[in-house]
């Protein structure tokens, strides 16, 4: 994962458990893009204070993160998520996702009867996942 | 006046993206910005960005400085001063 984009993430989810001069001192940093030397110079502190200060909400974050998982379980929901969308859209129209649709067109009911195998396969994959999804809360 | 391109967060609670600026040095918070040359999104598994080359390289040109941050993501798409 990209640094800002983990560092984004952590504060979004634990942000508010800093303190409000750390979390302004940090959005200039993860938000802004501002650089080291210029948040020092618009605080008046130094650039080692910035860093340093930076890098401890780094670690409190993390420290979160490593207790409470909250990002972690949120990524994984939303992969899951995203798989159980890919699967109900193929349940719904499985002859888009079905081999050669009109290759054996003389028999209907064969390709009634895959679709529907199709579609029970789905939905069996949907609930395993739906499963898995619970259990992770 | 100093320019720097660098990133701006973007996007929902949980849900950030980020666009790649132009902007005075002096307003990084204001929310103004000279003009918008990119996306970045990094919750896409790998990480995709959009920029514009052609603008990239005139600011670059014309002596903006990127951040680190956008520095790297210049360098991933090939562009140099």
């Amino acid at each position: 994962m990209d640094k800002i984009y983990e560092q984004t993430m952590l504060f979004d989810f634990y942000g508010e458990l800093l303190t409000e001069h750390q979390r302004s001192v940090y959005e200039d940093a993860v938000y802004r893009d501002m650089s080291l030397g210029e948040i020092a110079e618009e605080r008046g502190i130094s650039r080692q204070g910035v860093h340093d200060l930076i890098k401890r909400c780094d670690r409190i974050l993390q420290d979160y993160e490593s207790k409470l998982h909250l990002v972690e379980r949120f990524a994984r929901a939303k992969k899951t998520v995203a798989e159980i969308e890919r699967l109900t859209l193929s349940a719904e129209r499985p002859e888009e996702t079905g081999a050669e649709a009109g290759e054996e067109a003389d028999s209907i009911g064969k390709r009634q009867a895959q679709d529907m195998r199709k579609m029970q396969e789905s939905l069996q994959a949907v609930r395993r996942l739906s499963h898995e999804l619970l259990k992770d809360l | 006046m100093a320019v720097k391109i660098r990133l701006r967060r973007m996007g929902q609670k949980k849900a950030p993206f980020y666009r790649i600026i132009v902007a005075d040095s002096r307003s990084p918070r204001d929310g103004k910005f000279i003009e918008e040359i990119g996306t970045y999104d990094p919750s896409t598994d790998p990480s995709t960005f959009k920029i514009n080359e052609e603008l990239a390289k005139k600011w670059l040109a014309n002596g903006a400085q990127p951040t680190e941050t956008v520095g790297k993501l210049f360098k991933a798409a090939g562009i140099e001063k």
